[in-house]
């Protein structure tokens, strides 16, 4: 039935029924199969009142059948009793109860018939393929419009193999056989990962413009990756990495474990033995000092944003820290506090490389190798305030003579490290380490000349009683106004000053008293015989100005200010 | 009119005179007179009675004329009355 749906190609209803009554058997065989499981139906369905009537298998029969009957005689009238069942007579009915020319309605309602079965259709066929391939499918899905539902299953099919394929050989994509993606689809799952991007900035469709950002950011650290993996020339870690790069959730992360991993991974041995016996000295101070590190990572939390990424995506967050706290510090050139933290960092960087050499020696290789180097990253970061700085070092080692003890050991091995890879290293350190100076050391710049161009100060002291008047406006007023009132307060002091000189000079001084303001304020008309200028002050100025203002009586008979 | 042209009004102003400002303008003006000892907060009394008075006008005018937001037009008209009631 549903084949002969989907061959057909004329829209309306009534051909399509008319063709499948023409080509099925005049009669079914499984009919009176058919009419039993009607019946069976009709025990579990129908009302009690049938029930009651059905008590008997063979009555039951006659009885589900007349109800049947009296069903479908409301429905369609003038129907054979044999023919109830079968799915000829309901075509029939359709074709007899449906209108004759039907010209849009068909097609509104043959439309969604056909959809779905092609839906099967391709479900079937998908259904044959691997887990992989339905694992991609099932994410597309939210950004295509369920309207387009059969469409896109076919265009995925090429997302995930057909269109990697086409790309390869250089043709436009095109529809292939479905069998083809089938078989490819274990290929095509294991190459999407490295293929992904690609597909992506030439599939320019609107409804998969979630997926870039990611994949992209994805991309660039891929791309370090690769270049670092050239100019160490290690390949086995690095591609079991990338293969699981793209579906691991915290990409940051692992790239960041990855290019901490740059500078060595062959030395493994001698150094785990130091470790392994330094790690039982230090097993006891290391809580505390990965405590002090996390403290240390929530002040700096700001300027660091790997720091972030990493406390995400790693398990061994403290160490990462601590490495990332030896270097922010230096960056940023802050002075004795930064030197403190300078200290601390780098016994933290020491402990807890040692501790993490230890502890994973334990552990498979694959694992130690990465945190391997991500001490030796530590040190190597660690190297770098020696250089700088190494008044602060000898201080950080005489303060803790346990440390004297270890540490310069731990360091001659890691400088010669250090030098044995030398070119490596110093090409690949760098790319890594210009976005963090860039990020640490941008931020203070604007700072410093943060300080804002010196304003006139007579506008600041205007400007001070223009907010005064946003103040008692209790409104909000436009830039523009307060302009104005800064015009106003201008023009204002210029009078007052005349005034206040014309008093004076009348009174025959040269020294403006308070009784010249208080007569000012009295033609102004704020003092008057009921409001005098000591209400006035105690309403409008703190006390503080109104205890130099308003002659009050103190203890020792004095009273200040004295009149 | 767009946020950006408009300033919210003040919550939190400070109380505090500033007392150097207004030695130094009134110095500025007249250099041949002196100002006693706290006259400057009674200058300042007066600039703050005054802001107050400009802002209260200020804002009936705006008031009057339907407006939400303080215009320039209003402290203007606001500042001539003022300006002219606080003469000495």
């Amino acid at each position: 039935m549903a084949d002969s749906y989907s061959r057909d190609s004329e829209p309306t209803t009534r051909t399509l029924l008319r063709r499948v009554l023409d080509t099925a058997d005049p009669r079914t065989p499984r009919r009176p199969r058919s009419a039993r499981t009607d019946v069976q139906r009709a025990l579990l369905q129908t009302p009690s009142s049938r029930r009651l009537r059905s008590q008997t298998k063979t009555t039951a029969r006659r009885c589900s059948n007349r109800a049947r009957s009296v069903d479908r005689l409301a429905h369609v009238q003038a129907s054979g009793h044999l023919e109830e069942q079968t799915p000829r007579t309901l075509l029939k009915n359709i074709l007899l109860t449906a209108p004759e020319s039907s010209i849009l309605m068909p097609e509104s309602v043959v439309k969604p018939v056909l959809a779905p079965q092609v839906v099967q259709a391709s479900r079937r066929e998908s259904g044959r393929g691997s887990l992989e391939l339905q694992l991609p499918e099932l994410e597309p899905p939210t950004t295509l419009a369920p309207g387009l539902l059969a469409l896109g299953r076919r265009k995925q099919r090429l997302r995930l193999s057909v269109f990697q394929q086409g790309v390869d050989l250089g043709l436009p994509p095109s529809q292939e056989p479905h069998g083809n993606a089938d078989a490819s689809s274990l290929t095509s799952s294991l190459n999407l990962t490295f293929a992904t991007p690609l597909q992506t900035q030439s599939v320019k469709r609107p409804g998969l413009a979630r997926r870039p950002p990611t994949r992209r950011a994805v991309d660039v650290g891929t791309l370090l990756q690769d270049l670092r993996d050239t100019s160490l020339a290690l390949a086995p870690p690095d591609t079991v990495l990338e293969d699981t790069q793209p579906f691991s959730q915290p990409l940051v992360g692992r790239s960041a474990s990855v290019h901490h991993s740059l500078p060595c991974r062959s030395h493994s041995g001698a150094k785990d033995v130091e470790r392994a016996a330094s790690r039982r000295t230090w097993s006891s101070g290391l809580g505390l000092q990965n405590n002090g590190a996390g403290k240390a990572a929530q002040l700096l939390a700001g300027k660091v944003e790997e720091v972030d990424a990493l406390a995400m995506g790693f398990p061994n967050i403290s160490s990462n820290i601590s490495g990332e706290d030896g270097v922010e510090p230096l960056q940023n050139g802050v002075g004795e506090e930064a030197e403190e933290r300078m200290e601390e960092s780098l016994r933290e960087v020491e402990k807890a490389a040692e501790a993490q050499g230890s502890a994973r020696a334990e552990e498979l290789e694959g694992h130690i190798e990465v945190t391997e180097a991500e001490g030796s990253w530590g040190a190597v970061e660690a190297k770098e305030p020696e250089g700088s700085s190494g008044d602060e070092d000898t201080s950080g080692r005489t303060a803790s003579p346990e440390l004297a003890s270890s540490t310069p050991e731990f360091l001659r091995a890691r400088r010669l490290q250090f030098l044995e890879p030398a070119p490596p290293p110093s090409t690949a350190v760098l790319p890594s380490e210009p976005p963090e100076p860039l990020l640490a050391r941008l931020p203070p710049k604007p700072r410093i000349p943060g300080s804002r161009p010196r304003q006139d100060p007579y506008k600041t002291g205007l400007n001070h009683y223009a907010k005064l008047f946003s103040f008692y406006a209790k409104m909000p007023m436009e830039k523009k106004a307060v302009e104005m009132v800064e015009k106003c307060l201008d023009k204002y002091f210029q009078h007052l000053c005349d005034d206040l000189e014309v008093f004076a000079a009348h009174a025959g001084r040269k020294t403006v008293r308070p009784e010249d303001l208080e007569l000012l304020m009295r033609r102004q008309g704020l003092v008057s015989d009921q409001v005098s200028l000591h209400v006035l002050v105690e309403r409008h100025l703190p006390l503080e100005y109104r205890q130099q203002l308003i002659p009050c009586a103190f203890s020792g008979n004095t009273v200040f200010p004295a009149q | 009119m767009a946020l950006s042209t408009t300033v919210s009004q003040k919550k939190l102003i400070k109380r505090k005179a500033p007392r150097g400002f207004l030695k130094r303008v009134f110095k500025q003006r007249k250099p041949h007179l002196r100002l006693e000892t706290n006259s400057d907060l009674l200058v300042h009394l007066n600039c703050l009675l005054f802001v107050h008075r400009l802002a209260e006008e200020a804002r009936t005018n705006a008031c009057e004329n339907k407006c939400g937001v303080i215009k320039k037009e209003h402290v203007l008209a606001a500042a001539k009355v003022i300006l002219k009631k606080s003469r000495g």
